[in-house]
């Protein structure tokens, strides 16, 4: 294969590290914006993938621990059935206690249209946000709940537009009617004061983020 | 159909068959799990990192396109992602040897064996054109998730000079793989 011009062979390089895993996390997040918005980019680390996929031989199988009742629990167990802001006080009293996350989904689930994944730049805490026939499902599938002195808040931010509230996240996730979202549109969450921000505006810091794509 | 049976599981998944979904962590999950005990260290993490993962196998197995690649490729590349993230998240993340030890603790499947083995005598041909230290120092970045400053450390090497070692390797790799 001809050498690449050199921009390109930079993008290619960068492709390879990624998929070889030696970048920092702050390089890797530059190398996953670029991933999800330039398909070139995608392209070569789809082909670095490949080429690197004969190295998979190393990893020998393990003995298979019984996780699926737990990952089924977490992706489809029933939600209760609560009003978005009902029942805050009951939950703020449990929620320091581990609860099981579970997302709502109907008996036959819909294909999702747009998903996100929110993640924090720094520690554990990870949402996933599923969009399906205007419903916006949101889980908690890594990281801890907000303490009882806080509340993780949800946001919308389309363009340029100031973030718009979707309400607090209760401890085992939600589903609450969002007609009209679009691909690229930010889902964030804000650690807030119990109940939500009291300015309509997210007041503490992001504790995750991400776009939305087209599922 | 396809002629890949993991493939034909996702797109499956993809489309909310749960039956598949239970078939696909029976048929696939020891072959992640090995990966993520491989690079996570032990065998507790590795298992919440198994659930995550499956989890996100769900919501994503929509962007799997089995024209672009086998299915376990695809599944190895997801694990492996999320286990890099974990170790670079860490707050001390220079790798730990007990990952080695730690390391799968049954051969592999007849059957993942044989789907990997054309690719396996591929790029080992191709390794066998670099230089061994060099090889080596790519392949433990694979398997193992070692950071070019992780790498730097255990090889002895400036970080500069580890990050050139693994450039030119990696364009020496591409040369060969893609004649």
């Amino acid at each position: 294969m001809s050498p690449l011009a050199p921009k390109d062979e930079d993008a290619d390089l960068l492709a390879a590290e990624y998929v070889l895993g030696v970048l920092d996390l702050v390089e890797r997040a530059g190398a996953e914006v670029l991933l999800k918005n330039d398909s070139q980019f995608a392209a070569r680390v789809a082909d670095w993938e490949g080429r690197l996929a004969g190295l998979n031989d190393g990893y020998a199988a393990a003995a298979l621990p019984d996780l699926m009742a737990k990952i089924e629990a977490r992706l489809f167990a029933q939600a209760p059935k609560r009003r978005w802001f009902a029942d805050l006080r009951l939950w703020g009293g449990v929620a320091a206690a581990a609860v099981a996350v579970v997302v709502y989904l109907a008996v036959t689930p819909p294909k999702p249209e747009l998903t996100a994944t929110l993640s924090a730049d720094q520690g554990a805490l990870q949402f996933a946000a599923v969009i399906t026939q205007n419903h916006l499902t949101i889980t908690r599938i890594a990281g801890d709940v907000a303490d009882a002195a806080h509340s993780h808040q949800l946001w919308i931010i389309v363009g340029a537009n100031p973030p718009v509230s979707l309400g607090v996240i209760p401890a085992e996730g939600e589903t609450i009617s969002l007609p009209g979202a679009v691909a690229g549109a930010i889902l964030a969450v804000s650690l807030e004061q119990p109940g939500g921000s009291p300015t309509g505006q997210p007041t503490g810091p992001i504790v995750a983020k991400g776009a939305l794509v087209k599922a | 159909m396809t002629d890949d049976p993991i493939a034909d599981l996702l797109l499956a998944v993809a489309a909310q068959d749960r039956v598949a979904f239970r078939k696909l962590y029976t048929d696939a999950g020891s072959k992640l799990m090995g990966v993520l005990i491989r690079m996570l260290g032990s065998r507790a993490e590795a298992e919440d990192a198994l659930q995550e993962v499956f989890t996100r196998v769900w919501l994503r197995a929509g962007r799997y396109d089995a024209t672009k690649g086998r299915g376990m490729t695809w599944l190895i590349a997801l694990s492996r992602y999320h286990a890099i993230d974990k170790i670079r998240a860490r707050p001390d993340h220079v790798s730990d040897d007990l990952a080695i030890e730690a390391a799968a603790d049954t051969a592999p499947r007849a059957e993942t064996r044989l789907v990997a083995m054309g690719e396996a005598r591929r790029i080992g041909e191709c390794f066998d054109t670099l230089e061994p230290d060099r090889a080596a120092a790519l392949r433990g970045a694979y398997l193992e998730g070692h950071s070019y400053v992780d790498l730097a450390a255990r090889h002895d090497v400036p970080l500069n000079t580890m990050r050139t070692w693994l450039r030119r390797s990696l364009l020496k790799l591409r040369e060969c793989m893609d004649a």
